[in-house]
């Protein structure tokens, strides 16, 4: 009874062509959905790899320099512990800043820093990637030692040299003032430099890192945080982190959270992915219609054989199996035809149809950079034929339903009859 | 005496549409035993193919009984009077109703199928079949591509493909010149040696051949 329902198909190519059409392209809309959403996830997945997922965090309405006129109040150390045990936290950093006048009204700043964690750059999203072009790093071994790494251009303003290194001094005179700067009541300090850094930037190339134990020596701040940085473990998990965050240290503490990640997410990958979600579903019943109405045609077409079938003790499963093979056949054909097409013409109209059909859903910044960014590309063959067959059994199953109800339950007498 | 293969008891047919009642067939009873060729007979609208319906289990009768080879259908599911006609009845139809998109073989070799006889068992059977009604040789050949005599031959090997004991055909050589209605009935008589063949026909011919002639008028039995 299959093989008669797959040859009834096949009965007529006029039959066989106009239907495989109507198919074919709820299908076409349907992949090209699909490959509009994937290339919106694609860029997500880019983005959520590429962009910081690290929140930092400061002393409220602070900068947390230790001796900067209106900025130097600090995050209490409890935030620390706070921010480890927190959950999706994969990494926590935490800082002491300083500020130290260099020339004129200029000044360089001067970091504590745990051996072994990221040298940020104030000046450069508090993020930068500062790489050393002489001598070493700071070495867990350095801890609470008078040693520094220093930028370029405090090198240059010192009068140090890569050949100096290892020998080479700065004298850190904490009295010394500047418009923004307290003059504080210590000791000037003398610091071994044993690394020069560049950044590539000149304000980035103004900061002095020392351990963090030796800062608060040097500064007399036995506790307390000027940056707190605290990297979650995914960018999906970012909000999370945040929000357990407040809960806890709201009241002390600024959180700067980046945001580009999430916002896409939230607006321009939900939309799009809803979108493809309700015209998916869209080009689903659009292909369950044509099958719907495919198989009521078909089974007033074949109610004489339909009735003979059965006067010959055909029963009612055999019946089904027949229609169902039947639509089964014209949805793959369909979806065999709308795959092929898009295959061929899929880029071309994704793009249109993207700027038609999704654009004006999109958050105002996205509208015209997402399109540009998108790389629309023909899902790959297996995935291509795993969706065209899904929908071509998802909409032969559900648009033959009534129509096989209808065969199963004709009465073989009056198809018998039937003229 | 035989044992009846058919047996009709008082057997009453009605059709209602709306309000209207049509009495299709009306108190019928008869017997019809096996081996024999029995013919029904009677002008159109006499209830001819309504009483070869109740008998080949396709309807119920409203009242009355009918019992084939032994058995009565009233009480039958539509599953069991399904499975009733595939094994116990063969159909020959007026328009020869060949399934058009499968071959002269293909056609013989479906009521097996229904049946589950195995695909080597059902072809070798369908071809001895067609050898039989003397179209082995057009086998292959789809229906639009065989003539009226010849789709109503397959038509008959179809009948028999399950060896039922009963085959009932609704005016078969209806559509049919008489030459190829004589050969058609010549055909039905030779079957009718070894079962049970009960004929819905205004042919003359076919009538004289019958044991047992069987006259309907206006759904009521006048022998």
């Amino acid at each position: 009874m299959i093989r008669l329902g797959l040859r009834n198909a096949w009965r007529s190519k006029s039959w066989l062509a106009t239907t495989a059409a109507l198919i074919a392209a709820p299908v076409f809309l349907l992949l090209v959905l699909q490959a509009v959403a994937d290339a919106v996830e694609r860029q997500t997945a880019i983005l959520k790899r590429t962009v910081d997922n690290t929140l930092q965090l400061r002393a409220r309405g602070s900068m947390g320099h230790v001796n900067m006129e209106g900025n130097k109040d600090l995050l209490p150390q409890r935030a620390l512990g706070i921010a480890q045990r927190a959950a999706h936290v994969s990494r926590v950093e935490h800082y002491l800043l300083a500020m130290t006048p260099t020339e004129g009204h200029n000044f360089a700043m001067i970091v504590g820093v745990n051996p072994g964690e990221t040298k940020r750059l104030e000046s450069h999203g508090e993020a930068g990637n500062p790489r050393l072009i002489a001598g070493r790093d700071l070495i867990e071994a350095d801890r609470g030692r008078r040693i520094a790494v220093i930028g370029r251009g405090v090198a240059r303003w010192a009068g140090i040299t890569a050949d100096h290194l290892g020998e080479a001094t700065l004298t850190l005179d904490l009295t010394r003032t500047h418009p923004v700067i307290f003059a504080l009541k210590r000791p000037p300090v003398t610091l071994r430099i044993v690394g020069i850094y560049a950044s590539g930037y000149v304000f980035g190339d103004m900061q002095l890192f020392m351990p963090l134990d030796t800062f608060r020596e040097v500064y007399g701040v036995p506790e307390g945080i000027s940056w707190l940085y605290v990297q979650a473990d995914s960018v999906d998990n970012v909000r999370q982190v945040e929000a357990a965050l407040r809960r806890e240290l709201s009241d002390a503490a600024d959180i700067i959270g980046p945001t580009a990640a999430a916002e896409f997410e939230a607006t321009a990958t939900r939309t799009v992915r809803r979108l493809a979600a309700g015209g998916a579903a869209i080009a689903a019943l659009l292909m369950a219609l044509v099958v719907f109405f495919v198989t009521l045609v078909n089974v007033r077409d074949r109610t004489r054989e339909l009735g003979t079938l059965k006067a010959l003790g055909a029963s009612g499963g055999g019946i089904a199996a027949s229609v169902v093979a039947e639509a089964l056949a014209l949805a793959a054909l369909g979806a065999a035809v709308g795959a092929a097409l898009f295959a061929l013409l899929g880029n071309l109209f994704a793009k249109p149809f993207f700027a038609v059909a999704v654009r004006p859903f999109l958050a105002p910044q996205y509208r015209d950079s997402l399109a540009d960014a998108l790389v629309l590309s023909g899902a790959s063959g297996a995935q291509l034929i795993a969706w065209a067959a899904l929908a071509a059994v998802v909409a032969a199953v559900i648009g033959s339903a009534w129509g096989v109800r209808q065969a199963i339950r004709l009465s073989p007498v009056e198809a018998l009859r039937h003229e | 005496m035989n044992k009846p293969v058919v047996r009709t008891v008082a057997a009453t047919k009605i059709y209602r549409k709306g309000a209207h009642e049509v009495r299709a067939l009306d108190g019928v009873s008869l017997a019809a035993e096996s081996p024999a060729l029995i013919a029904v007979v009677g002008p159109s609208g006499s209830g001819k193919s309504s009483l070869l319906h109740l008998i080949g289990a396709m309807d119920r009768a409203t009242s009355g009984e009918v019992a084939v080879a032994g058995r009565s259908l009233a009480s039958m599911t539509d599953a069991e009077l399904t499975a009733f006609r595939r094994r116990t009845v063969g159909f020959v139809f007026q328009a020869f109703n060949l399934i058009p998109n499968l071959s002269a073989l293909e056609n013989v070799m479906l009521p097996m199928e229904f049946n589950g006889v195995t695909p080597g068992a059902r072809r070798s059977r369908a071809q001895a079949l067609l050898e039989r009604v003397g179209l082995a040789p057009r086998a292959s050949h789809r229906p639009a591509e065989l003539s009226g005599g010849e789709q109503q031959r397959v038509a008959i090997a179809r009948a028999l493909a399950n060896d039922p004991p009963l085959v009932l055909a609704d005016e078969p050589t209806g559509n049919l010149d008489s030459k190829t209605g004589e050969s058609i009935v010549e055909l039905l008589a030779e079957v009718a040696r070894e079962r049970t063949v009960i004929v819905a026909t205004h042919a003359e011919a076919l009538a004289r051949m019958a044991a047992a002639v069987f006259h309907l008028r206006d759904g009521r039995l006048a022998r």
